[in-house]
């Protein structure tokens, strides 16, 4: 037996534990990076330390702690990774607008995972109508992530950027607060820190990360940011799960699929069978969010009048 | 060869205009101005303590009055190379003694640009991000390198000039006092006057001229493209450099005429500054009110004539709705009006002109708040799941208060270098009288 | 299916309950929780056990963070602890089988959980039991359709197991994506459930290899269990234009387009060419009045 071999073997059976450990902290059964992948490919890095489990068949095995622990506690990502992206992916959002009924959840469990400022929503459902005619209805907006990024165009230090795989962040290390990003985008999609966000001294102090957006800076832009972490461990972003209704797919487009969770349809499908479109297509932009008509709706628009009100007078 | 009769007039002339000491009614006024300058820098003490929150600028009008006042100064600067450079290429004698004042009040305009645009960013303590990271793919990039440019050739465009009045200042020792002697020294004890000196110096200046005029062009049509290049309804528009520079022109225009009048009955400069003066750049001014109309008509009436419907909120807005009354104060007094007055020879004399010159400057920066500001008001998308107060956007006072200091800084350094340097350009002016007396 | 939706609610409602949490707590009833016991084994390698607790608020079931368990094997004894855990913010906890076990997981077929709560000053104590089988699934294809194989251990001999339903999909990006337009497929007397492979152009790696699943979901008799085979099915994966690379206006500053780089670079230098020529000139004219 040779050592590479064995190396092997345990990376794929610690990696299946680091995932299963995932599992439970997260979700439950939404299927999970692969977790051979996952060590191969160093997002996990071994601990050194050892511990002793029973496999279902009885006999004690050894893994190594690391794979283990909860997901967030995964080696951070270093500045220039998050900058590049997973390689390879190109991740997109499907927004069913027959199915919304502003309920907000998506917007809350933004707010709540990324401890914004109160009064700031990088998710927000607004009310549309077309004409005086037409039919109002709720339409719910992120970041778009475009391919053509006007906000990313105009960034005078790079402090928003786009990645390999779709998505658009924001270095709020280096941000300097000039907002031309906010005056570029056309969505209104961005958010300013007008003054120091009110989050615990203790988050405060954490070093930024560009892929959880986490700690919020006075003086800096913020939007949503398709929950890059999330997205990294394979998990789905927090609006994604969030959503009682399941308005939200997200995906890979070069895996042809999205997802709300409780249902996974091939992104072509929807597409084509629903007649998905995308926000502003005249600009150019080439957003990554795609909206499907709401049409055939599941509730009423005014199931979501009262709920608009506490934010909106 | 000189006569006796002319050395007496060039002592006169120069008698006349050296630098003074402030008087009580001068130093008055530069406190005054410090005073103004202090509270701006306290309300900027407060924005930097407590974050752009003291202002009232939100999500939606991210940009406000100090966007607004950044373009007004950008635009001010650019009357340097009105009077100075287009003036001298296109022969226009009548000039001379007007350009010292031009070029004050565009080193001074451009400065306060730089600083109200590093008070207008949310971490200015990253402000050297521009230098290590700057992406020449942004406008904003592009409008760092061209106001420092700017700047620097202002500079050149001030000193050069300068050079053979600083030989006549270095003459009266007593009068500047050992500290500005000094300064004096510094800047041209070697300047003899010999025709070699003139001859590079000449050349220099020409230039300069030659070169401020496309840098000149440069700045405010680069400035305009920190709108321009948004997709953002009454932005969006390929009119906007040259309707940048019109209006530019005019306030710069407008506010060279306040100047003049203000030097002129300060410091008694009615045989220099003459009515004539008055007279001519009154009909400058007509041309710009007209050259600047001519491009509102056509900023306005196209989009109007469409009324889209991502452009009919700002329209409607600006020509019926909240801000009507500014919008309409903007246009009567800052262009339509000075048309009318401008167009009575009465109405060029110099106290008419000094009020005309102050509607122009005064419309001209309501017109720059116009600009920045209805148009955020109406994104493309409705705003919607924000706090009330992001619906609308009137100043702070911490925002009014730095806008003020701005200006009166501006003002300060105005001020302070007419107390240097001579207002009125000294060997020019010599020159002039002894060509006229031949 | 129904785990999924029970997840998700479970999830949201952890949010739900934060933002409202002070009113509740202040309330002067104990609440009573509920647990609930969860088996996974995955691959048929290492088992684990994830609980989930929740507690009902206006009429609605809300997950609870911070909930201290004890988990024991067969029986609630100290003696057979699995282990102690806390909720975390989605109200769950995992924990995996310890070795001192070995004796006893080894000598029964079925495994009973036991997770007690000991109370608090808001929750009155509870317990949960589970009991499932030992199973496990196996996986195949036949040509162009998945086959998934449920045996449970009887005695010593694996026997086929009917009527448990299995999902059979497609791994892809947080999901599993279903073969065909069918949801679950339900096993025969053989132990074994299969379904065509409908979804030929799907993408797969750059060989056009894909993972399939199979997956026994909250199953009352055997828990969770999940198996996973790849297989050439998949379309090969072409990268996708992509401009990452390429120069652009909304590239990084070292990417930028090399025309805006020419005419950007080309006017500075001209103009700052001409501007330091003034300023030698100044010098000149110094040197010259310095000789004079």
């Amino acid at each position: 037996m040779n050592k590479e071999n064995n190396s092997r073997r345990d990376f794929l059976l610690t990696g299946l534990l680091a995932a299963g450990a995932g599992l439970g902290a997260v979700a439950g059964c939404h299927s999970k990076k692969d977790p051979f992948e996952a060590a191969a490919d160093g997002t996990v890095k071994p601990s050194g330390k050892k511990v002793k489990l029973l496999s279902v068949d009885g006999e004690v095995i050894e893994v190594d702690e690391a794979f283990l622990k909860p997901v967030p506690h995964l080696p951070a990502i270093t500045n220039s990774e998050a900058r590049i992206g997973i390689p390879g992916k190109k991740f997109v959002m499907v927004i069913d607008l027959s199915r919304c009924k502003n309920l907000k959840k998506c917007q809350a469990a933004c707010n709540h995972a990324h401890d914004l400022n109160p009064g700031e929503n990088w998710i927000k459902v607004n009310p549309m109508q077309a004409a005086e005619h037409t039919a109002p209805y709720w339409e719910p907006t992120t970041c778009m992530h475009c391919d053509e990024p006007p906000c990313v165009k105009v960034c005078p230090v790079d402090a928003t950027f786009k990645r390999e795989d779709g998505i658009v962040l924001i270095d709020s290390d280096r941000c300097i607060g000039c907002r031309f990003c906010m005056a570029a985008c056309p969505y209104s999609t961005r958010v300013f820190n007008w003054g120091a966000p009110e989050i615990s001294e203790e988050l405060a102090s954490q070093p930024y990360s560009c892929e959880t957006s986490i700690p919020q800076k006075k003086g800096t832009v913020g939007k949503c940011d398709f929950c890059a972490d999330m997205t990294r461990m394979g998990m789905l972003p927090h609006c994604v799960s969030a959503c009682p209704n399941g308005v939200f797919f997200y995906g890979d487009l070069n895996e042809d699929s999205v997802t709300n969770g409780a249902e996974t349809f091939r992104f072509s499908d929807l597409m084509r069978d629903k007649g998905g479109y995308r926000l502003m297509e005249d600009l150019g932009t080439k957003p990554s969010v795609y909206y499907l008509p709401a049409v055939s709706r599941n509730f009423p628009f005014e199931s979501g009048i009262e709920n608009d009100k506490k934010q909106n007078k | 060869m000189k006569n006796s009769k002319s050395i007496a007039s060039d002592e006169q002339i120069i008698q006349d205009l050296l630098p003074r000491k402030f008087k009580t009614s001068g130093r008055i006024w530069v406190s005054l101005l410090i005073a103004i300058c202090l509270v701006g820098i306290y309300a900027y003490y407060r924005q930097l303590r407590y974050g752009l929150a003291v202002t009232n600028m939100r999500d939606y009008v991210s940009w406000g009055i100090y966007i607004s006042n950044f373009v007004f100064f950008v635009a001010i600067s650019l009357v340097g190379s009105l009077i100075t450079a287009v003036f001298r290429l296109a022969g226009v004698k009548w000039g001379a003694p007007l350009t010292r004042i031009a070029e004050m009040i565009a080193v001074a305009a451009i400065i306060f640009a730089s600083i109200i645009i590093i008070v207008d960013m949310g971490s200015p303590e990253r402000f050297y991000n521009l230098f290590i990271y700057g992406r020449i793919q942004s406008p904003i990039i592009w409008d760092v390198i061209v106001i420092t440019t700017y700047f620097f050739i202002s500079i050149l465009l001030l000193y050069y000039p300068l050079l053979p009045d600083i030989k006549i200042l270095l003459r009266f020792k007593e009068k500047s006092g050992p500290g500005l002697h000094k300064f004096y020294s510094f800047l041209g004890s070697f300047w003899t006057g010999s025709h070699k000196q003139y001859l590079l110096s000449k050349k220099a200046i020409y230039a300069l001229c030659v070169a401020i005029i496309p840098v000149a062009f440069t700045i405010h049509t680069v400035t305009s493209w920190l709108f321009a290049t948004t997709y953002r309804p009454g932005w969006d528009s390929t009119n906007f450099g040259a309707y940048f520079i019109a209006g530019a022109f005019l306030v710069g225009a407008g506010s060279v005429v306040v100047a003049m009048y203000i030097f002129r009955t300060w410091y008694h400069l009615e045989k220099y500054i003459t009515p004539d003066h008055f007279d001519k750049m009154g009909r400058v001014l007509v041309l710009l009110c007209l050259l600047y109309l001519y491009f509102n008509v056509n900023e306005f009436l196209t989009p109007f004539f469409k009324m889209k419907e991502s452009e009919a909120g700002y329209l409607n807005d600006m020509f019926s709705g909240s801000f009507a009354p500014v919008f309409w104060f903007a246009i009567f007094t800052g262009i339509l009006l000075p048309i009318i007055i401008l167009l009575f020879k009465q109405g060029r004399k110099p106290l008419p002109m000094f009020i005309v010159g102050i509607m122009v400057v005064v419309g001209a920066w309501f017109k720059r708040y116009l600009i920045v500001t209805p148009t955020l008001l109406h994104p493309f998308m409705p705003m919607h799941d924000v706090p009330e107060m992001y619906h609308h956007y009137f100043p702070s006072w911490e925002e009014w208060a730095i806008t003020s200091g701005s200006l009166a800084g501006a003002m300060l350094i105005i001020t302070l270098l007419c107390r240097i340097f001579p207002i009125v350009p000294i060997q020019e002016t010599i020159n002039e009288h002894h060509e006229t007396a031949k | 299916m129904k785990l999924l939706n029970k997840i998700l609610f479970g999830s949201l409602s952890a949010i739900f309950l934060l933002s409202g949490y002070d009113g509740f707590s202040q309330a002067p009833d104990k609440g009573s929780l509920s647990v609930a016991i969860n088996y996974f084994n995955d691959n048929n390698k290492i088992p684990y056990v994830l609980v989930r607790v929740k507690t009902k608020v206006n009429g609605k079931f809300k997950t609870v963070p911070g909930i201290p368990l004890k988990l024991f094997l067969n029986k609630d004894s100290a003696g057979l602890l699995i282990g102690k855990v806390v909720t975390n913010e989605s109200g769950e906890a995992t924990s995996f089988i310890p070795p001192s076990l070995k004796k006893e997981w080894s000598a029964t077929i079925k495994h009973s959980f036991h997770a007690s709560f000991m109370g608090n000053t808001k929750y009155d104590s509870t317990s949960a039991d589970l009991t499932v089988g030992k199973a496990k699934i196996l996986i195949d294809t036949v040509g162009r359709s998945v086959v998934a194989t449920v045996l449970e251990l009887k005695d010593t001999s694996w026997t086929p197991v009917k009527g448990v339903d299995v999902m059979l999909a497609v791994k892809r990006l947080g999901a599993d994506l279903n073969i065909n337009e069918t949801a679950t497929f339900a096993t025969d007397s053989t132990g074994k459930a299969s379904g065509d492979f409908k979804r030929d152009t799907i993408p797969g790696d750059l060989k056009g290899n894909i993972t399939l699943v199979a997956k026994v979901v909250d199953n009352d008799q055997f828990g969770n269990l999940s198996i996973e085979k790849t297989v050439h099915w998949g379309s090969k994966f072409v990268s996708k234009a992509n401009d990452f690379n390429e120069r652009t206006l909304f590239a990084t500053r070292a990417k930028a387009p090399v025309w805006l780089l020419f005419i950007a670079l080309g006017i500075i230098i001209a103009v700052w060419t001409v501007l330091i020529l003034l300023v030698q000139n100044i010098l000149r004219i110094k040197k010259l009045g310095q000789e004079a």
